[in-house]
């Protein structure tokens, strides 16, 4: 018997003796397998008499088939020889519907499941993208395929002025250079992400921006004004905690539906269920005194038509 | 006389149409929440990408269950917390979730127990990929935008863990839970 993790936090033992029982036989059953598989992609090339659609099914069949093999030998093989496991990597050897992640809490039930990335409004919490990778890959990774879907959902309204990306914040986990320079690139300014443990400064003097802007080489493209809002609006953990609070409320906490796939329908749709909901509340004016200040000042005010085109007098 | 002809549409099985707007006041929850949606821009991308996919081979057998109905069942299941069954139950009984789901008149059938089967439901989440996804939340947030709603000016962004909500049954976990079972 093998355990992985620590003691303190729930056993988390493998019967090494019944895995190994298990996949030796599973072993002995597929080793035919990868000669199996090329025979039969070779005869696939051969048959004319199949559509194309069905030739490119049989071979995604087979190449998936000779795949599953290949892990269950790969893992095997680590399980078996006594190679040591990285902490928290492994709970169940064959199944290829889970993804690690390594952050979070240590050797816990929440060591396997998914890690999406969200961008909101950080006003009233709007999604504007999500995105569900697969594993765990770094916090900076998220960034550009996220604001590219922003920037498609931009792209699609048909107002005159159409809105822009002005500035980002994030925590400390997507300090890095080179994100830095694309947002840069792009015309964004990064004063909501940290460089250091240290507070943002919510309230920057005159000076302070000037640096800012020549810093990120958008002294003609940003104002000192968007400037301020941008700093107003750095990253502020309990904003996102309540973002996040508010999917987990609505399922997001656990992934029920299967594979990859799954995970992104779920969270896709919760993240939808979630942006109604908060379009409600925008429209109820039910928004804390901080977001309807911040809507004021990006000229989001709530306008009373209805007061407007029916006067008292 | 009158009693009987009352109840017709109970013990024949049709009667006249029912007006599912007058059964959902406007202050409704579940109405203000289905308004927000750009439904038509939405199915519309659903049936495009669909079309794409999944071609029909042909046009005969029934009819099938609009997409909105779908599409709006599977948001509704995540807005209150239901499982397939229960959203399910409820589109044949509960009028705000019809009223979400786009169905405006309702002729009462009482031999039929339900309008969406659950496996229906497991299909068409089935086929819904994650490009379509994206499109979906963009088409929201552009909708959003557009109103004047929202605006994407200044931006957060963070990760979250989602952890596993069930794990296949192997070998090692029934024996480790049996071993459990028989300790305590």
């Amino acid at each position: 018997m093998r355990c992985f993790g620590r003691q303190c936090r729930g056993h988390g033992h493998v019967f090494v003796k019944l895995v190994r029982q298990t996949e030796q036989k599973l072993l002995a059953l597929g080793e035919p397998i990868t000669a199996l598989g090329q025979h039969a992609q070779q005869l696939l090339a051969q048959a004319t008499a199949l559509s194309d659609a069905t030739r490119e099914r049989f071979a995604e069949a087979f190449t998936a088939a000779m795949r599953s093999h290949a892990h269950i030998r790969q893992q095997s093989t680590r399980l078996i020889h006594g190679q040591k496991l990285r902490h928290c990597k492994l709970v169940n050897a064959y199944d290829l519907t889970i993804a690690p992640i390594l952050k979070g809490k240590s050797n816990c039930p929440t060591q396997f499941g998914r890690k999406p990335g969200i961008m909101s409004d950080p006003a009233t919490g709007f999604l504007f993208a999500i995105r569900v990778p697969e594993g765990n890959p770094s916090d900076p990774s998220y960034v550009l395929p996220l604001l590219d879907n922003v920037q498609k959902a931009i792209e699609r309204v048909t107002t005159p002025q159409r809105p822009r990306v002005h500035s980002m914040a994030g925590d400390l986990g997507i300090n890095d250079t080179a994100l830095r320079q694309a947002l840069h690139a792009r015309g964004i300014l990064t004063v909501g992400i940290p460089k250091t443990v240290a507070p943002l400064t919510p309230n920057p003097s005159p000076e302070e921006v000037l640096d800012i802007l020549n810093e990120a080489g958008l002294n003609r493209q940003r104002t000192p004004h968007q400037v301020h809002l941008a700093c107003a609006c750095g990253y502020s953990r309990p904003v996102v905690e309540s973002h996040i609070a508010s999917l987990l409320s609505r399922g997001a906490g656990q992934v029920r539906y299967k594979g990859h796939p799954g995970a992104v329908v779920q969270l896709g749709m919760t993240a939808m269920a979630h942006n109604g909901a908060v379009v409600v509340r925008i429209r109820q004016q039910r928004l804390s005194k901080r977001a309807q200040k911040f809507r004021r000042l990006l000229g989001l005010r709530h306008r009373k038509i209805n007061e407007i085109n029916n006067p008292k007098n | 006389m009158h009693f009987v002809r009352y109840l017709q549409h109970w013990l024949g099985g049709t009667g006249a149409h029912l007006q599912v707007t007058d059964f959902v006041p406007v202050m409704h929850p579940i109405r203000q929440w289905a308004d927000t949606f750009p439904w038509a821009a939405l199915v519309s991308a659903i049936e495009q990408s669909f079309d794409q996919r999944f071609p029909k081979k042909s046009p005969r057998g029934r009819r099938p269950v609009p997409l909105r109905v779908l599409f709006a069942l599977e948001l509704l299941k995540h807005e209150l917390g239901a499982s397939d069954e229960d959203i399910c139950h409820r589109l044949r009984t509960d009028f705000a979730v019809m009223y979400a789901c786009g169905l405006r008149d309702y002729q009462v059938n009482p031999s039929q127990a339900h309008f969406v089967l659950p496996e229906t439901l497991c299909e068409f989440r089935s086929r819904i990929d994650e490009t379509l996804m994206d499109e979906l939340i963009a088409l929201q947030a552009a909708a959003a935008m557009e109103a004047g709603l929202v605006s994407p000016a200044h931006l957060v962004i963070d990760t979250f863990p989602c952890e596993q909500g069930s794990q296949r049954v192997t070998d090692a976990t029934t024996l480790y839970k049996a071993q459990k079972k028989r300790s305590s």
